[in-house]
């Protein structure tokens, strides 16, 4: 039950941030429209390196496999490009040559 | 929904999105996989793409409950991520004339992507506006399904180290988005104090710390200068859903 709680939640704050824009006339302050513009930046970096590790003690090949996806994302801004090379680079990694 | 003509303006709407189907495909797969991996079941990861549709919102829940993090938390960090759509609601409405019952359906749908191609389009009425809308959605939803399937082909999710995915997806995300010196500064600052934080606070906590400080970092830095409220097309559609 928790997690269907959870997703009204989600849909409620969703749909409230889309449907409040929609029928308010007003301005944000200068200064929000530039917090908000930093949100996914601050939030997406958050979600990176706490799970960068990992739980199996494979933490320097999976910092390696990162790096270079952030590579191949910086070159080629798609995302699926780079997941599929982060992979390529950490399961090449981890054969014992 | 795809016999969509290109004759009427919700079939112009509709094929004026599909471009972009090439880049919502494999997040909506990689989003159905993690979520997988998380423990949540096919009807709970299609929910989460049906009644709340915001990608990153989507993914960084799934792999809050993987982490075990509060359900307030969550939806905490789903405002956080998601109430940048208050702007795209603001231009929206002040760009496209909506009667009273379509702003509720405008506005369900509405995505970043959603959103970039209405900017750069020259049509403004409800139903290109629903096309755009509808065909994210439908892909979306495709996506999800096909991932979740496709995630029952990988025997061992954690010990083939799938598990990285998500922070990878992340930081695929994150690249694009940095390009001056005050969003590198954020981007690296927010990235160690998560990390730091991560160690000392559980669940979603650090997450919804860091962002809240990041984007209070970013916009102190960025003081001074006047902020771009014409969001161009192009960037929004590189944010994805």
């Amino acid at each position: 039950m928790s997690f269907w709680l959870t997703v009204a939640g989600m849909v409620t704050v969703t749909f409230g941030s889309r449907y409040a824009g929609l029928v308010r006339r007003t301005e944000l302050p200068d200064f929000w429209v530039r917090f908000l513009h930093f949100v996914p930046i601050a939030v997406f970096a958050s979600l990176v390196t706490p799970y960068l590790e990992g739980d199996l003690g494979e933490r320097g090949i999976r910092i390696a496999a990162a790096s270079l996806a952030a590579l191949a994302a910086w070159r080629t801004r798609q995302l699926w490009i780079a997941i599929v090379v982060g992979m390529a680079v950490f399961w090449l990694l981890r054969i014992p040559w | 929904m795809a016999a969509a003509g290109r004759g009427t303006a919700f079939g112009r709407g509709f094929w004026a999105l599909a471009p972009l189907w090439l880049g919502v495909i494999p997040f909506g797969a990689a989003y159905a996989i993690t979520a997988r991996g998380a423990g949540l079941s096919l009807l709970e990861t299609q929910a989460l793409s049906v009644l709340v549709f915001a990608g990153s919102a989507q993914f960084s829940a799934v792999g809050l409950f993987a982490a075990g993090a509060a359900g307030l938390e969550i939806v905490l960090t789903t405002l956080l991520l998601n109430v940048r759509h208050l702007l795209y609601g603001l231009a929206l409405g002040r760009e496209v004339d909506l009667r009273r019952r379509e702003r509720p359906v405008a506005a369900f749908f509405l995505t970043d992507e959603a959103f970039g191609v209405i900017a750069a389009a020259k049509e403004r009425s409800f139903a290109f506006v629903l096309g755009v809308e509808l065909s994210l959605f439908m892909m979306w939803n495709l996506a999800t399904l096909a991932g979740f399937l496709a995630g029952a082909a990988i025997p061992d999710p954690t010990e083939l180290g799938v598990d990285l995915v998500f922070p990878l997806a992340f930081l695929a995300l994150l690249v694009p988005l940095v390009r001056t010196r005050a969003e590198l500064a954020v981007a690296l600052a927010s990235g160690a104090l998560a990390f730091g934080l991560a160690r000392a606070l559980p669940g979603g906590l650090p997450i919804l710390l860091t962002g809240i400080g990041g984007s209070l970092l970013g916009a102190y830095l960025t003081r001074g200068t006047p902020p771009d409220r014409t969001i161009h097309a192009d960037d929004a559609a590189r944010e994805v859903a």
